[in-house]
């Protein structure tokens, strides 16, 4: 059984700002891919069967803002981490609590149960096949999210 | 009152800390636990008046430890915060004895809907 409905950019504006206690702007944007090149957090959800239902790429910008908000670490903590390429371990660890809790999105009604596996941070590129599912062409959102007070990072959510 | 809150993400514990208070329950004592084991722990040494818990936790999850209290004869009030809000699993949290089920992300207004039903 698959997901077969993309999150509604409105369910994942109204997530996201009631995680992070702030308002959340959502707009379309570029996709995401995590790279070598490119740093990102890209988690991975899986279904009962522990097959891959769906992945979630994140920015650099968007992993720190949303990181940081959620454990109302001040912006400047966000912005030292996107100069240094890095996330601190506890600004690491809370967006991957707010991926965690994204795994709501795609648990509707006649959905089937899915919830976070695994998480790759910046510098841990994800293995090929979930990369290829980061690339795929339909089935996708992919937005530029401006975190009131702190600033605007990249999200593409993907289905598999 | 004393409110014990369950949950392996400290970040998570402090915003339902954060969000007890935006919901007007304030001035609580709160205790936190880093999972099932703890709070089962925590449950009978500091005898919380309300228990918060996660569902998915290493060691004991959530309903395991709502079983393991119910098991021992612990009557504690308790309810769910939890990002697993399936009708199967409010209908399991019910029947372990659950008093409500408040799915992640969650509202103040959730928070108030969930525990003015049952603080009395």
């Amino acid at each position: 059984m698959v997901v077969k409905f993309v999150p509604h950019e409105k369910a994942i504006r109204d997530a996201l700002s009631g995680l992070l206690f702030r308002d959340v702007e959502i707009a379309q944007g570029e996709p995401v891919v995590h790279s070598a090149t490119e740093l990102a957090t890209t988690a991975v959800y899986v279904d009962d069967r522990t097959a891959t239902a769906a992945v979630v790429i994140a920015d650099l910008p968007m992993s720190a803002y949303a990181g940081a908000a959620i454990g109302l670490i001040p912006k400047g903590g966000a912005e030292a981490a996107i100069e240094d390429r890095e996330l601190s371990p506890s600004v690491k660890e809370n967006f991957d609590e707010v991926l965690n809790v994204l795994a709501s999105l795609f648990n509707a009604e006649g959905e089937p149960h899915v919830r976070l596996y695994q998480t790759f941070g910046l510098k841990e590129l994800p293995p090929n096949d979930l990369i290829a599912i980061s690339r795929t062409l339909g089935r996708r959102s992919d937005l530029k999210v401006t975190v009131a007070g702190y600033g605007a990072g990249r999200l593409s959510v993907v289905l598999a | 009152m004393k409110i014990l809150i369950a949950d392996d993400s400290k970040v998570m514990r402090q915003i339902v800390t954060r969000t007890l208070r935006q919901a007007g329950y304030d001035g609580h004592d709160i205790v936190e636990a880093v999972d099932g084991k703890d709070a089962f722990e925590k449950v009978v040494a500091e005898a919380p008046d309300l228990v918060l818990s996660d569902w998915n936790m290493p060691n004991m999850t959530g309903i395991e430890l709502l079983d393991a209290l119910r098991g021992a004869g612990n009557a504690v009030r308790f309810g769910f915060v939890t990002s697993e809000g399936s009708p199967e699993m409010r209908g399991r949290a019910e029947a372990s004895g659950a008093l409500f089920l408040i799915a992640k992300p969650f509202t103040p207004e959730a928070f108030r809907d969930a525990l003015d039903a049952v603080l009395v």
